[in-house]
């Protein structure tokens, strides 16, 4: 019981040449064209009014950040704990939020297992000229916690 | 819980604290200023340094996300370390390490924000600027490092003082003969798979338990939508090999056969639409799992294992259907397992052979991605691209560069494309001269140009439809940006310099010349760093 399924213009669909493997494609309600009349430096892709003034707002707001050289740092997100999903190489696991799988057991221990010789071998390698800091480590960890 | 307090506070000064607890030997060192940067994969932080000759130095702190496998960690130090620190390719300094916290220390390069600058260069200055590029890429090329994620946010610019470094090894991966050892064990499950295609590979046996356990590790979809995908993951086998590390680092990319790829194929851009996506009953994410170990084992199934040999023929994998070339798919070819190819960077920078799936990319997807900055630089637009798929994403190419020309590439690295429109390809020339408004009597003061008028009064109509609210947004916005200026240690640099001025009114069919080279749809013959270096349009330049 073949299921057929005709593509609905316009469409893309590509193919491994061989037929080996799944076909993929795309359904558009229409075909991309170049907008001159975007304003530069937009690109001549971008469809949406709103993203072109969404933009210009960040923007603007980006031109102006008070100082990167106050401890503070550019720009202050609110909320900053964002769950963020993701995938973790040392457990080849998936996570909806980093934080909590960072702090998992497997991950944990993970972390401390001797996997990173690879990266301490390279590290050993270095030759280090930066002067150790005298104080201020003390005033930075009160502050911290 | 000891994080719910800082989970409240806001900003990178959390940030800042929380790098300082993850890795506390960095407070003895560096007085971090602020985040610099952020991507999928890491934050950057600007600090200060007090060096042994007694003056200070500003550097950057790389933070890698805390699931990055330790041999990614280890490659992209090794490639800042064999490949880096000259010809524009970024150094590194050192490197500290708590746990899985890793920060790599590389001198800081105050660069400039691509689109702040990008409508305000001289020609001279996008020349030297892909001179620049170019001579980076031809570095770390040499060493057989495929970037991946070439793009402006990558090449760091100053400038002021002229100096250039590409940055970020992070998503790096090896050509078959890379120079890094640690990207030979990063390579791609596709790679490894037509590898073995060529020339089997004896790693069976003791490595099927392994695969068996894989499709526990596949169960995943592309989780957030981000920009960077990694290209590949590290395998289960050889992090058991690194447990029993004794067997010395060769045995590291001895045997890789066996890898814990995560798939982002598994829901391609084809699940978009939704009215065909119904039809297309989505397989169990564990068949999906199962059929590609098996077809994976079948390549390499010349080495033959009566227990693998049974279980793949038991999937017919290789049915066909008529639905090829045509507008048309069915429950035959969509059964078929999806193939799996690299394809992290960043969307509007992937290169055909990279958003078709070809599984053997080259350096020459790095090529490509010079060519869309050399685009942005030409047209005055950023990001050129603007697709948030795949797909999209040559659509939007097929649209420059032809549909044509687009499916006779693609034929020679073995994909057919089906496109329902046939669109002609642009001349670059008039395509980036149009979009940026120049060679022409053409003068932003007077707020109403976006193209020249006078050369292309057809378009008068279509683009200057006085009531289009998009164009009075254009006006508006070209008027803010007019009197801006940007003061730069005393250095001003007017905006709104004319064209003529940057030398914009005669640009060089060479340098036209070598952006059709770079954006050559067919990775064979598109044009190498070392090659682009030697092109026409550097003639003359001061090194």
């Amino acid at each position: 019981q073949k299921t057929k399924n005709k593509l609905k213009n316009p469409f893309l669909k590509v193919e491994d040449r061989r037929r080996r493997y799944r076909p993929f494609y795309l359904q558009l309600s229409s075909f991309p064209v170049v907008n001159y009349s975007n304003p530069k430096p937009y690109s001549p892709f971008e469809t949406e009014r709103k993203n072109i003034i969404a933009h210009k707002q960040i923007e603007n707001k980006q031109r102006n950040p008070a100082n990167n050289d106050k401890g503070k740092g550019p720009v202050q997100l609110p909320a900053k704990h964002k769950k963020r999903k993701g995938y973790c190489e040392c457990c080849l696991k998936k996570y909806d939020d980093l934080q909590i799988h960072v702090e998992s057991e497997q991950h944990q221990n993970f972390a401390q297992s001797s996997h990173y010789q690879v990266v301490d071998d390279i590290i050993s390698k270095f030759s280090c000229n930066f002067v150790e800091l005298s104080t201020p480590k003390i005033k930075r960890r009160k502050c911290s916690v | 819980m000891k994080y719910d307090h800082s989970k409240k506070l806001s900003g990178a000064s959390t940030d800042i604290e929380q790098l300082y607890q993850a890795v506390p030997q960095l407070a003895n060192v560096f007085r971090i200023k602020g985040k610099i940067g952020e991507g999928t994969f890491s934050s950057v932080y600007l600090a200060i340094a007090q060096l042994r000759g007694g003056h200070e130095e500003k550097v950057a702190l790389k933070h890698l996300i805390p699931t990055s496998h330790p041999v990614r960690i280890a490659a992209e130090l090794q490639c800042l370390i064999i490949a880096g620190g000259q010809d524009n390719v970024m150094g590194v300094r050192y490197c500290f390490r708590k746990n899985d916290h890793v920060v790599i220390v590389m001198p800081y390069l105050e660069h400039e924000s691509f689109l702040d600058i990008l409508n305000s260069l001289s020609f001279e200055e996008v020349r030297d600027y892909m001179f620049n590029l170019l001579k980076a890429l031809k570095r770390i090329h040499y060493f057989g490092i495929v970037h991946r994620d070439v793009k402006p946010s990558n090449f760091l610019y100053n400038r002021q003082m002229k100096r250039y470094a590409l940055v970020d090894f992070g998503l790096a991966q090896g050509t078959p003969d890379t120079k890094i050892e640690l990207l030979k064990v990063i390579q791609s499950e596709a790679q490894q798979e037509s590898c073995a295609w060529n020339k089997p590979q004896i790693t069976l046996g003791s490595q099927v338990s392994v695969t068996a356990r894989a499709p526990r590790q596949l169960v995943r979809q592309p989780a957030a939508r981000t920009a960077n995908k990694r290209p590949c993951s590290l395998s289960q086998t050889q992090i058991k090999q690194g447990q029993k590390r004794k067997e010395g680092p060769e045995s590291l990319h001895v045997q890789r056969s066996v890898f814990g790829e995560r798939n982002f194929n598994v829901r391609s851009s084809a699940s978009q639409d939704n009215s065909t996506v119904k039809l297309i009953k989505q397989p169990r994410v564990t068949d999906i799992a199962a059929r590609k170990i098996l077809a994976k084992k079948k390549t390499t199934s010349a080495v033959t294992n009566g227990l693998v040999k049974k279980a793949a023929s038991s999937y017919p994998t290789n049915v066909t259907c008529d639905c090829y070339a045509k507008d048309r798919v069915c429950s035959v070819c969509l059964s078929r397992r999806q193939q799996v190819a690299p394809r992290a960077g960043t969307p509007g920078f992937r290169a055909p052979e990279v958003l078709t799936k070809f599984p053997n990319q080259t350096t020459a997807i790095d090529m490509w991605s010079a060519g869309i900055i050399f685009l942005s630089l030409l047209s005055g637009r950023y990001p050129f691209y603007k697709a948030s798929d795949d797909l999209t994403a040559l659509a939007q190419i097929m649209t420059i560069r032809g549909s044509r020309e687009t499916i006779q590439a693609a034929k020679t690295f073995g994909k057919s494309i089906l496109c329902s429109k046939d669109i002609p390809a642009q001349d670059l020339r008039m395509l980036c001269e149009r979009l940026r408004g120049s060679k022409t009597s053409f003068d932003i003061s007077t707020g109403d140009g976006q193209i020249n008028l006078s050369q292309e009064p057809a378009l008068q109509a279509e683009i200057f439809n006085i009531s289009d609210p998009a164009l009075q947004t254009s006006k508006k916005h070209l008027q803010y940006q007019k009197p801006s200026c940007h003061e730069r240690d005393g250095l001003v640099i007017r905006t709104s310099e004319k064209p003529a001025d940057l030398g914009w009114d005669k640009v060089p069919d060479e340098a036209y010349d070598l952006l059709d080279k770079l954006l050559d749809l067919n990775p064979a013959t598109r044009i190498t760093a070392k090659d682009a270096l030697l092109h026409p349009f550097f003639k003359n330049i001061k090194q």
